[in-house]
């Protein structure tokens, strides 16, 4: 029997800043060896490099690519690249981990998908938020039972744009994110979608989304999407106009399970057992119960130095690098990255569909030209519409 | 004369932009398409406003920013990230810094002015009490430093690797921490805010402050001043206070601070604590506390600012006392 690998060399491409957490974690996989960093800025690249002890910083990808012989390459640059870089390398001859989302469109997913074919490399999306351990937790009571078969997910996100990033994108008209598009959410909402779409396996459920803009923004800030599966169903909040969180509720018909992704706890939803009056205290003392129990569990996590932020995308690397080695299928299946891509195509297309038709209705027809036009686009609204 | 403010609507730029309409220079101003203008074209005032012109575009745009510097005699580049991760202050103070360079250059402009920071001193290796001035060597470990000042030295380097490339006259001024209005008097030079607590850090050692409008005279003169391309300065306040002559001061003015204090002896072997349990826990807590950033930020110093005072022709002229009532919570949000 041939020798298999047991170390990976690992490359990153785009040195922003979510490539900070992707090094920070790699370093922590005792069989995984950072061998370059890439970035178009040879700044960007260095500070990576140093701060990273990596020990090669380049700015062309195929010189890095030829000088240092990767397994893996972490593609961590804007969305908009993704789909081209990606096919790259994997003609290259590496296998290549994408941050989310996985590309603009379907069109590019399916083209990177026949790469992968092609070239039989593999690929790995970034749902690392699969395996932050707070969700392998609910995941484990939704298995177990707890609450029964899953009838509805709801997924919120709170991404105040006064964050750092928020701040860039709202003050540069010409940024990449708005340019994509789904816009703002384009680029944010592949996590809390996905933690729908774990439990919400319908192939083409139907959509229902709106979005707006909040406040003085000029482009759309909130959204609000809903999904019916056959059995199962999905609602998605996304707001600037709240703190930042990310919160997902599991329910069945036994009760639900309210899943803190930031404070690393899990709180169930069940109505009162007792009558009257007497539930009004049994649900804070279970509250309190849950409190207790969520404390102690996180301060023994905390004692074995187990609380970070990204354990999710250290573990999906790992199970990544494993596949790899050993020549399975990764860790998310292509035929998901393809559905969460389409799930956000249909969704961004209602949500314009849904903003020009109220523009459409708006419009006058007095030209004979105008009115055509303006009859051709509400057919079009119309038919996205029956469709979702 | 004609000049060019980046940062323009900032802390210092509004400033500085005042300061050259006093002087009677035309100022044109580059600002992000997102920047509000208001408090800059307050700060300037509406009879001086006539002569400030404002160019709206991104500092990665080096065609705008070129085309923006023709007819300019000095660029001062004033701009700068504040806070955000590396990859974010590098994005915005290292990279535009290189093409900002290049495009003075190319614009024909005589001086490009660049505003540092004290902070790029490798101060963890110099002796206690001893002087810091414009001879000291900058920091030689960079990425060991916190995301700002590793910027700032990058920035730097970047710098002066264009004015070799280019021959582009360059000056550099390296404010200590700017206090002003609006900004208050505690800093990290003080001790870690740790949510309403302040943990002092000794106490000993002088603060390298400078009131804004101080600081703003000497980025001025660094752009005006004659034989100076090439040379950089140190840019603090006169009579500077010791941390805990600082914090008496607070008292005095009736704020009191809520602090725990560390003693000297005791500050390198808490932050090599910190350090081993972040490196122990994989990173559970952030590494912001190491032996070699304490060493840079804490260490007992004398400041001298004799350079900027005999070359530039500049001098402070509001005292270290009067700065200090200025920038309290309490004064006017805009004094």
């Amino acid at each position: 029997m041939p020798d298999t690998p047991s170390r990976i060399r690992v490359a990153l491409l785009g040195c922003g800043q979510i490539a900070d957490a992707h090094l920070q974690e790699i370093r922590k996989i005792d069989f995984a060896e950072l061998v370059a960093v890439c970035d178009v800025h040879q700044d960007l690249a260095d500070q990576a490099a140093a701060r990273f002890e990596v020990p090669h910083a380049f700015t062309d990808m195929q010189r890095m690519l030829s000088a240092t012989s990767p397994d893996v390459v972490h593609v961590t640059t804007p969305a908009h690249t993704h789909c081209s870089l990606a096919t790259q390398l994997l003609e290259s001859g590496v296998h290549v981990y994408v941050e989310k989302p996985f590309t603009v469109d379907v069109p590019e997913a399916e083209r990177v998908l026949l790469v992968v074919k092609k070239t039989g490399k593999s690929l790995c999306l970034g749902h690392d938020q699969l395996f932050d351990p707070i969700w392998l937790r609910c995941r484990k009571l939704v298995d177990d039972g707890v609450i029964g078969e899953v009838s509805h997910v709801e997924s919120v996100l709170g991404y105040p744009l006064s964050g750092q990033f928020g701040r860039q994108v709202t003050g540069d008209p010409n940024h990449w994110v708005r340019q994509l598009p789904g816009g703002l959410f384009q680029n944010t909402i592949s996590h809390p979608l996905y933690r729908i779409t774990e439990f919400l396996t319908d192939i083409q459920p139907r959509v229902d989304a709106h979005w707006y803009a909040s406040g003085n923004a000029t482009f759309p800030t909130e959204m609000v999407a809903h999904l019916r599966g056959k059995t199962v169903t999905g609602s998605l909040f996304f707001s600037t106009r709240i703190q930042h969180q990310r919160i997902s509720r599991v329910y069945g018909p036994r009760g639900g399970l309210e899943v803190d992704h930031d404070g690393q706890t899990i709180r169930f939803i069940r109505q009162s057992t007792l009558p009257g009056a007497f539930g009004k205290l049994e649900i804070p003392w279970r509250h309190w119960r849950e409190g207790a129990r969520n404390l102690r569990q996180n301060l023994w996590r905390f004692l074995k130095s187990d609380i970070h932020y990204f354990a999710g995308m250290r573990t999906l690397f790992e199970l990544y690098y494993r596949s790899i080695l050993d020549g399975t299928p990764p860790p998310i299946a292509y035929e998901e990255m393809l559905r969460v891509t389409r799930l956000m195509d249909v969704m961004f297309r209602h949500c314009r569909v849904r903003t020009g038709a109220k523009r459409l209705a708006a419009l006058s027809s007095a030209s004979p030209r105008m009115a055509d036009w303006k009859a051709n686009c509400m057919a079009e609204v119309e038919e996205e519409e029956s469709v979702s | 004369m004609s000049v060019l403010v980046t940062g323009a609507t900032g802390f210092l730029g509004q400033r500085l932009v005042r300061l050259l309409r006093e002087d009677g220079v035309q100022v044109r101003c580059l600002v992000r398409p997102s920047s509000d203008l208001q408090s800059l074209r307050q700060s300037v005032g509406e009879v001086l406003w006539n002569g400030v012109d404002v160019v709206s575009t991104e500092l990665m745009d080096s065609d705008r920013c070129r085309d923006a510097m023709m007819g300019c005699s000095i660029v001062y580049h004033v701009a700068a990230g504040l806070s955000g991760s590396t990859s974010t202050l590098f994005l915005s103070s290292v990279v535009p810094t290189r093409g900002l360079l290049r495009a003075a250059s190319e614009a024909g402009v005589q001086r490009f002015v660049l505003v540092s920071s004290l902070g790029v001193y490798g101060t963890q290796a110099m002796q206690s009490g001893s002087i810091l001035d414009e001879r000291s060597p900058v920091d030689p470990h960079p990425h060991l430093r916190d995301p700002y000042t590793y910027s700032k030295l990058m920035q730097e380097r970047a710098a002066w690797e264009v004015q070799q490339e280019t021959g582009l006259p360059l000056v550099i001024v390296r404010p200590g921490v700017i206090i002003g209005p609006g900004r208050g008097v505690l800093s990290a030079r003080v001790g870690l805010q740790l949510g309403p607590l302040m943990v002092r850090m000794g106490g000993t050692q002088h603060l390298p402050y400078i009131y804004v409008d101080n600081c703003a005279a000497a980025v001025r003169q660094a752009g005006l001043a004659e034989g100076v391309d090439g040379e950089v300065f140190n840019a603090i306040d006169d009579d500077l206070p010791t941390a805990k002559e600082l914090l008496r001061m607070c008292r005095r003015a009736g704020h009191r601070v809520k602090s725990v204090w560390i003693p000297r002896p005791l500050i390198q072997p808490m932050a090599a604590t910190y350090d081993w349990y972040h490196r122990w826990s994989r990173g559970q807590l952030p590494g912001v506390l190491t032996p070699y950033r304490t060493a840079s930020i804490w260490k007992p110093l004398k400041y001298t600012n004799q350079k900027a005072k005999s070359q530039l022709g500049w001098q402070p002229s509001i005292s270290f006392d009067e700065a200090f009532h200025r920038s309290l919570p309490s004064h006017g949000a805009d004094a």
